[in-house]
């Protein structure tokens, strides 16, 4: 309780200083704030497992930054082909993250990922839409699988 | 740098345009949709940019309220898609 | 040097956002062209926003550009979700291409 206290009043400081534009005027209104984003955050989201692991965070920014770039670069050469080049289609995974927020994370953030879509997510199972079906896409979503499992510290 | 972020700024504003007219000429209600996406990117993607050719730093602040309640407002709908199909009133 | 890197990020920014608008006329369902606005938008808002934070005044400044592409992110994640969910219930099928001799 106390290291989350913590942590996420740092976090917010940080936010106040990005906001103001790292003015120095402002910081008597800034601590009430950081103070009261601290109390507000902790009561209505009391620190629960699985945590995000802080370690995974710049590996998992990487992974995902690379991503989103061979996402774009896919999608936008696919829109100048045309409709002649997709083979679209749904694709049936079975998760092995465990329920709550990072299926959650997950399901969302495989739209932002080359060539797949979240389309309907129910117990273990995640229904993908993928723009061509000859692409190894079920192999990239377990990648992601993966490092969302890294990032909150859970075995997928 | 001030003219080329008002002329990309401009390109963006096309753009928003046609992709608005495009998704609401549907054919589906889920097309209809893709409108609100739109507005959540490109138009937080105009702001900053004018804010970059000198017409105030203040925008950017409106562009990040506006990506603030695009998210919030997204989580919400997806969040309420979710509970109304479980309780199947969908 | 930073200038010129900058114009560049500009630049490439307002392509995708081009194909992502190119993607959205051409492609023939909602389901991919969620996977046009999702993708391609969302990498040119990222490239526009770094391009910006290059030439910011401070530190704090370009961090203010930059902390708005997670939002923007996660506001394109939850509602692209959010639309295929909303289509495959409405019972809208992916289109398909006809099968012709390959």
């Amino acid at each position: 309780m106390k290291r989350s206290l913590l942590l996420r009043g740092a976090a917010f400081a940080l936010l106040w200083w990005v906001l103001s534009e790292g003015r120095g005027d402002g910081w008597l209104l800034g601590s009430a704030a950081v103070i009261a984003a601290s109390w507000a955050s902790l009561k209505l989201a009391p620190p629960a497992p699985p945590h995000l692991r802080l370690t995974a965070l710049p590996g998992f920014l990487r992974f995902f930054l690379w991503q989103s770039l061979a996402g774009g670069v896919q999608v936008a050469a696919l829109a100048c082909r045309g409709r002649a080049a997709l083979r679209p289609g749904f694709v049936e995974l079975s998760l092995a993250l465990p329920p709550g927020a990072p299926r959650l994370f997950f399901a969302g953030i495989l739209g932002l990922m080359p060539g797949t879509l979240g389309v309907a997510l129910d117990d273990a199972r995640l229904r993908l839409h993928v723009l061509d079906t000859r692409l190894p896409a079920l192999a990239e979503a377990r990648a992601l699988e993966a490092a969302i499992g890294r990032l909150f510290g859970v075995a997928p | 740098m001030t003219t080329l972020a008002f002329l990309v700024a401009l390109f963006l504003l096309a753009n928003l345009v046609v992709a608005l007219i495009a998704a609401a000429r549907g054919p589906t209600s889920a097309d209809r949709m893709l409108m609100a996406l739109l507005f959540g990117t490109t138009g937080t993607g105009i702001l900053v940019l004018l804010s970059a050719t000198g017409m105030g730093t203040a925008l950017v602040d409106v562009a990040l309220v506006l990506a603030l309640l695009a998210a919030i407002s997204g989580i919400a709908f997806a969040k309420r898609a979710w509970q109304a199909e479980e309780n199947g009133h969908d | 040097m930073i200038e010129w890197l900058s114009m560049g990020l500009l630049l490439v920014g307002a392509g995708f956002f081009f194909a992502g608008t190119l993607g959205l006329l051409r492609f023939p369902d909602v389901y991919s062209r969620l996977h046009a606005l999702a993708k391609a938008d969302n990498l040119g808002l990222g490239c526009v926003l770094a391009g910006l934070a290059l030439t910011a005044d401070s530190l704090a400044a370009a961090l203010k550009l930059l902390l708005i592409w997670p939002l923007a992110l996660a506001a394109s994640a939850a509602v692209s979700f959010a639309i295929a969910r909303r289509a495959q219930a409405l019972g809208i099928a992916p289109w398909r291409r006809e099968e012709r001799q390959e």
